[in-house]
């Protein structure tokens, strides 16, 4: 059992001091920098923005005032108004849309369901890209009705990677009820191939390693080899391209509701106020310009920091 | 430096192409025939253009530009002749000379002197609407045993073991006009009881005593008095098709046949099935006869009429043939697969030319159109599904018309290069509620929703004024509709009284509840509709304000109906109607037609409105058919099983250059007819080089 | 060679199979029939609805209809929902429409990522490096349909002039230089925006895979021989640099079908990806399974092309797939 305690503190050792060295590289890169203060900030937005919006409605993203809509930022709220329909400090931050809907409450509720559907989609795919892939670098020369599992996980994925990503999406977002909950699955079910094939290759080439060839040695338990030796290893490579999925999950989230698709009223997203916007964007630019915006700041953001992570992470981009 | 020079070369070769495009202001730069060139812009492509085929809008416009029919509806809303001449309305009536009663004089019936004492009150001059509306008495031989067809609608399948019954002797009766009394005005020869006191039971040939269906089958297909409608349509002698065939009764009679086939799965086939026959008398000449009383059976004809010498079954067999297909494609091959309907002929203004699946659809003008040519010569139906940038592309001159989203509108209406084109449509937009659930099945609650919201204030700013208040099943043009209804008024103190009145109360929440549940339910709409997804934040929010908890989805239009409104499980939708110009509404109002993907899906039954929509169909005096019409209209407006919202106003862009040629050769502005079609006058519509002074 | 291509054939056609088979019980599983009834026309009786059902084969089971489907696809008579029309020929159709879109962005991509790529492996570091970096960032992180609305409005108001569409109507009686550059001008903008992405991603890679050849080896041992730096990395570097883009070309196929719904969408441009979508729209099933089919089966050719490109190009690969 000692050893046991030895060899794992070894590894924690190596992990920390790779962890620090991620961090000095990381923080030298000043893009991704920036990247990663506009996600800490955004987090903040988002958690405010599901506090002010629904659990203590200091910002009413679905009161509809139809006198005063189409209003630019910074503008007043006409005195007609009721009390309990007033906006707070009785000014529309970012202006009124075609219903008189305050943008500003909106973004802030959108940015809260942009937000967990881009996690909530890369959450399941890499949930099933690391399953799948661990199970198959792993168990891989296990046999099942006459396939091994490795060739039948793999053979799998290939036929998943030959649909065309967005077509499906469309298809199955179309054909099933729009909710934002298939939204998420649909996008997580559609994303996980490329996590699976790099998690089954890092697995096939720790298990050779000394450490998992010694731990194996020992007669450790399974579950602990994998889930304390090899997948804390696999962990920062995906964590890249989670960061990366993310961005695009909300992209694709922008381009469904741009086809009318995306997540419905009353629940607002970033993407849905975008496409709702660009009717109008000779009365009421900003309806456009607001959101197209803020997708694109958030967007670069996780890129940024994924790009970061990624140069941080590659020892032989490292060492010039 | 090849690595650096070949992307600039190219992106500078892409872009000096931009030099050479025309722009608004030189729309006829290298091309001086654009003035005479129509495009229009159209969200849509169009899916099938054949005039008995298609069952959407786009394809409608293509196939009247096309296709003409034997009428249509003129400026007024009126029926004209088009292909058709003129058109007379007669009616042929059998009669059931039933030998067990007597005369009124007490002689027995027979079949000579039922026709003689006719005939004898015709020529006595004591009887003048008898004597006007009759024409001849004919005797008929008592028939043949047949079969009793137990089930009416599915009227092909015999069964064996049917009962039979012998068709009796008849009077068959021709007159001049359809006269849905008949009895009435031969009561002085035959007695006021003959209708009431028959039994068609008499003839029938099986033993025993008939059931209540059977009896039902029995009195359906022998009436004592079975009415034939007949118009006769007399049509145009000069008229030819686009490859210069002319145009005969038998294209007619061939256009009837291609809707009936059940192979060719026509969404028209229930507008004609109360026709018995169509007969081709003349070259020019058709008579058409229907199984019963149908008063709105004649707006059927303006339906656009086929080429038969290019469509009988031959010819589409062989197109199978050549086509190469086998087996069963080639068993199923029908007029639907045939190509003509992605090219097709008809005798219409316009000559097809070309269609490219989701970009266009070319006309050219027909230069021999019976009613002289158009002014234009080559139509473009231009497809842009985005709505901004079609804007952009008609503000660049690339389009010439196309239809405004209600926002776009002001930004047209004072522009110098732009002018709009309005016509109120014969659709209207409602909230439809499920009035089988228990939640609405009181009609004052359903009123008590209706006044909760602004209707208004949503025409004002969610439609920007385009779109004129409605109160019923009707379009607002007609004489159906009944102009005395007043809407409901936006009340919401009203409405809350109301419903504290029937039990519910507002709880800690603002909710209001009744015995433990709070009022809350689901409202739906279709997808793609950007004002009815507004409507459902309006009303939603509406709605909460007076306590009522409504939950919003929008759906694509496929699941909506399939999962949502034909079996029935809903609480309410934001739909609308497109209504014909005729007063039968029986498919959406009739209690029933409530049933699975029925179109009374709201599941509305008033034994009232019943008996109204029934007399309508029955009823050809005009002024009646108003009278009827209105009381209609006030009983569902009562009711309140919809919401009715508003009338849209459909608003086109057009160019100014567009003008429109008038009888004596001036120009002025186009104008909309008054059904709401602003393409009324096309033919007549001409592009001047340089914007006009009005 | 000859059995490792006959081997990745054959896998790939049970791949394309499997692929069908989902496809096909994914779509008809999924709520929604064809909307091929107007339910707008109040006289469309059930009875109507029920004989089109039973004319596509909708009231028979799963397995029926795949078999169905895969006949009339293999025989040519596939037919559409919507109107009938042959499948195949459709989708040629707007396969040549999409083609000139889909070659002018790849040209611009190809042409414009190298000399950026590798201008910026070159000075890595250099402020050129740092902003080619972000804007190539910003472009992937933009919403496409965002960026293409800002382009054409910004066009249009410019030079109010047309961008929409393949061509501007009514310019059949022009000369033919003139039709011509209308085409042109028409193509211009769509491929631009459709390459924009193209360039901010495949610069990135250039710009990693030279970064990758410059510090090997035989490059040091170029330099170290003295060579200019202008032959160290366009002969010796960006030789061995291009090595796993010739991959890509294969790679890049499936891009014809499926990446182009919202580009085409906004240009109003009539090519497949927007036939795939109106046949979204309108539960068009024939029409659905076959794109997918095709999409499938380019994609799985490009792979096939590129492991062929990959193992004639680098013989260190062995082929035994």
């Amino acid at each position: 059992m000692h050893a046991t305690t030895d060899l794992d503190t070894d590894i924690e050792f190596t992990a920390r001091s790779s962890l620090g060295e991620f961090w000095l590289t990381f923080r030298r890169d000043r893009l991704a920098l920036i990247g990663f203060v506009v996600l800490v900030a955004l987090a903040a937005l988002a958690l405010a923005g599901k506090a002010f919006t629904e659990w203590w409605v200091l910002f009413d993203p679905a009161a509809v005032r139809l006198s005063d809509r189409l209003l630019p930022p910074l503008t007043e709220a006409s005195s007609v108004l009721s009390e309990d329909k007033r906006p707070v400090f009785g000014i529309y931050l970012l202006g009124t849309d075609e219903l008189g809907r305050d943008v500003f409450s909106r973004m802030l509720q959108g940015s809260f369901v942009s937000l967990s559907i881009g996690f909530v989609a890369v959450g399941i795919a890499m949930s099933i890209g690391v399953a799948l892939g661990g199970i198959s670098g792993y168990y891989g020369e296990t046999k099942f009705l006459g396939l091994s599992i490795d060739n039948l996980i793999m053979r799998f994925t290939d036929v998943m990677l030959c649909f065309p990503t967005f077509f499906l999406i469309l298809t199955v977002v179309a054909l099933l009820p729009p909710s934002i909950y298939n939204i998420m699955i649909v996008i997580g079910v559609t994303g996980w191939m490329a996590t699976a094939r790099f998690v089954r290759a890092e697995f096939l080439s720790l298990k050779e390693q000394d450490f998992v060839l010694a731990a194996k040695a020992m007669g450790l338990p399974e579950r602990r080899i994998i889930f304390f030796h090899m997948l804390p290893n696999a962990f920062a490579p995906v964590l890249v391209t989670a960061t990366v999925s993310v961005a695009t999950a909300i992209l694709t989230e922008s381009a469904l509701s741009f086809l009318g698709f995306g997540v419905q009223p009353p629940d607002a997203t970033w993407g849905n106020i975008l496409s709702d916007g660009k009717n109008f964007i000779f009365d009421a630019p900003w309806l456009f310009f607001i959101p197209g915006s803020a997708i694109l700041v958030v967007v670069l953001a996780f890129n940024l920091v994924g790009e970061g992570m990624r140069e941080s992470l590659n020892p032989k981009l490292r060492r010039r | 430096m090849v690595l650096l020079l070949a992307p600039l070369l190219l992106l500078a070769g892409l872009l000096q192409a931009f030099f050479w495009v025309p722009k608004y202001d030189q729309q006829a730069r290298a091309t001086p025939s654009r003035l005479e060139t129509f495009i229009e812009g159209e969200s849509a492509d169009a899916k099938i253009l054949n005039p008995v085929l298609h069952a959407d809008s786009q394809s409608s416009r293509i196939v009247t530009l096309v296709f003409d029919g034997l009428l249509d509806l003129d400026e007024d809303l009126n029926l004209r002749g088009r292909l058709a001449q003129e058109w007379m309305t007669t009616e042929v009536v059998f009669l059931v000379v039933d030998e067990s009663r007597t005369f009124p004089d007490g002689t027995a019936v027979t079949p000579e002197r039922v026709k003689a004492r006719i005939e004898h009150a015709k020529l006595s001059g004591n009887f003048p609407q008898l004597a006007a509306t009759l024409r001849s008495v004919e005797l008929i031989e008592a028939g043949a045993v047949v079969p009793l067809k137990l089930n009416a609608e599915d009227a092909d399948t015999e069964q064996p073991a049917a009962p039979r019954f012998r068709i009796p002797p008849r009077v068959r009766l021709e007159l001049s006009r359809v006269e849905p009394g008949i009895l009435d005005l031969l009561a002085p020869v035959l007695g006021r009881e003959y209708g009431a006191g028959f039994d068609p039971a008499r003839f029938l040939v099986s033993p025993g005593t008939p059931d209540e269906d059977l009896r039902r089958a029995l009195s359906a297909q022998l009436p004592v008095v079975e009415h034939n409608p007949v118009i006769e349509f007399r049509l145009r002698r000069d008229v030819r098709f686009h490859d210069g065939h002319p145009f005969t009764a038998e294209d007619v009679k061939f256009t009837y046949e291609a809707i009936m086939e059940p192979k060719n799965l026509s969404p028209r086939t229930s507008d004609f099935e109360p026709i018995k026959s169509v007969e081709a008398v003349g070259p020019h000449l058709v008579r058409v006869t229907y199984k019963r009383l149908f008063s709105p059976a004649v707006n059927v004809w303006t339906m656009g009429i086929l080429p038969a010498h290019l469509l009988k079954p031959e010819l589409i067999a062989r197109e199978a043939e050549d086509r190469g297909l086998s087996g069963p494609a080639a068993d199923s091959f029908g007029l639907r697969d045939s190509r003509f309907n992605r090219a097709p002929v008809g005798t219409g203004p316009f000559r097809f030319v070309e269609w490219q699946g989701d970009e266009l659809i070319k006309l050219i003008r027909n230069d021999d159109y019976w009613e002289g040519p158009p002014e234009y010569r080559d139509y473009y139906f231009r497809i842009i599904p985005d709505p901004l940038t079609k804007e952009l592309e008609f503000r660049a001159g690339a389009i010439d018309s196309y239809q405004l989203q209600p926002f776009q509108v002001s930004r047209f209406e004072t522009s110098p290069r732009y002018r709009t084109l309005s016509g109120l449509g014969s659709g209207y937009t409602y909230i439809g509620y499920n009035n089988r659930l228990p939640l609405f099945s009181d009609p004052q609650v359903r009123r008590a929703l209706g006044m909760a919201i602004d209707v208004d204030e949503i025409i004002r700013y969610v439609m920007y004024g385009e779109g004129e208040r409605t109160t019923g099943p009707y379009p607002k043009q007609t004489d159906w509709y009944d102009h005395d209804v007043a809407p409901l008024p936006y009340d919401p103190e009203g409405a809350l009284r109301i419903l504290e009145s029937l039990g519910w109360r507002r709880n800690a929440e603002g909710w209001l509840e009744k015995e433990g549940k709070i009022f809350e339910f689901n409202l739906i709409t279709n997808h793609g509709n950007l004002v009815r997804k507004a409507i459902l934040s309006v009303v939603q929010n509406s709605w909460q304000r007076i306590g009522v908890k409504v939950n919003t989805q929008v759906f694509e239009w496929a699941v909506f109906l399939e999962d949502f409104v034909n079996p029935g499980r809903f609480d309410a939708v934001i739909l609308g109607w497109l209504m014909g110009v005729d007063p039968d509404l029986y498919q959406i109002w009739h209690s029933s037609q409530s049933g699975r993907n029925q179109l009374n899906f709201v599941g509305y039954k008033s034994p009232d409105a019943d008996r109204i929509i029934e007399a309508l169909r029955r009823e050809y005096d005009r002024d009646k058919q108003v009278d009827k019409a209105r009381e209609l209209h006030r009983i569902i407006a009562a009711d309140q099983p919809y919401t009715f919202l508003y009338a849209p106003i459909t608003t086109r862009a057009l160019d100014r250059k567009i003008v429109m040629v008038t009888n004596d050769g001036d120009i002025s502005p186009p104008r909309a007819s008054k059904g709401g079609d602003v393409f009324f006058h096309f033919n007549r519509w001409r592009k001047l080089e340089a914007a006009p002074d009005f | 060679m000859g059995r490792f291509i006959i081997r990745s054939l054959l896998q790939r056609l049970a791949l394309l199979v499997v692929v069908s088979v989902i496809a096909h019980a994914v779509v008809h599983i999924a709520p929604g029939e064809p909307s091929e009834v107007d339910p707008t026309n109040p006289r469309m009786k059930p009875e109507d609805v029920a004989k089109i059902r039973a004319a596509f084969h909708l009231d028979e089971p799963l397995h029926r209809q795949y078999v169905y489907w895969m006949r009339d696809l293999v025989s040519g008579d596939l037919r559409s929902f919507k109107d009938g029309q042959p499948v195949l020929p459709k989708i040629w159709d707007r396969f040549l429409n999409s083609l000139p879109l889909f070659l002018a962005a790849t040209l611009l991509i190809w042409t414009f990522s190298f000399p950026a790529g590798i201008h910026a492996a070159i000075r890595r570091g250099s402020a050129f490096d740092r902003g080619s970096t972000f804007v190539a960032y910003a472009l992937i992180s933009i919403p496409g349909f965002f960026f293409a609305y800002l382009l054409i409005l910004g066009v249009v108001n410019a030079f109010s002039v047309p961008v929409v569409g393949m061509r501007t109507f009514g310019m059949e009686d022009a000369p033919l230089a003139f039709r011509t550059m209308d085409r042109l001008w028409h193509l211009t903008l769509p491929a631009m925006i459709s390459a924009f992405a193209g360039v901010a991603l495949l610069s990135r890679y250039v710009r990693s895979q030279m970064i990758e050849v410059v510090s090997n080896d035989y490059v040091r041992t170029a330099r170290a021989k003295g060579l200019e730096e202008e032959t160290v990395i366009y002969r010796h570097a960006l030789r061995n640099a291009l090595l796993p883009f010739v991959t890509m070309f294969g790679l890049m196929l499936p891009g014809l079908i499926g990446g182009s719904v919202i580009i085409e969408q906004i240009f109003a441009w009539p090519g497949i990806g927007r036939l795939g979508y109106e046949a979204i729209l309108a539960r068009d099933f024939p029409l659905i399974l076959t794109i997918n089919f095709f999409a499938a089966a380019l994609t799985l050719a490009g792979t096939f092309l590129s492991d062929v490109l990959y193992a004639v190009v680098d013989p260190r690969v062995r082929l035994n797939g």
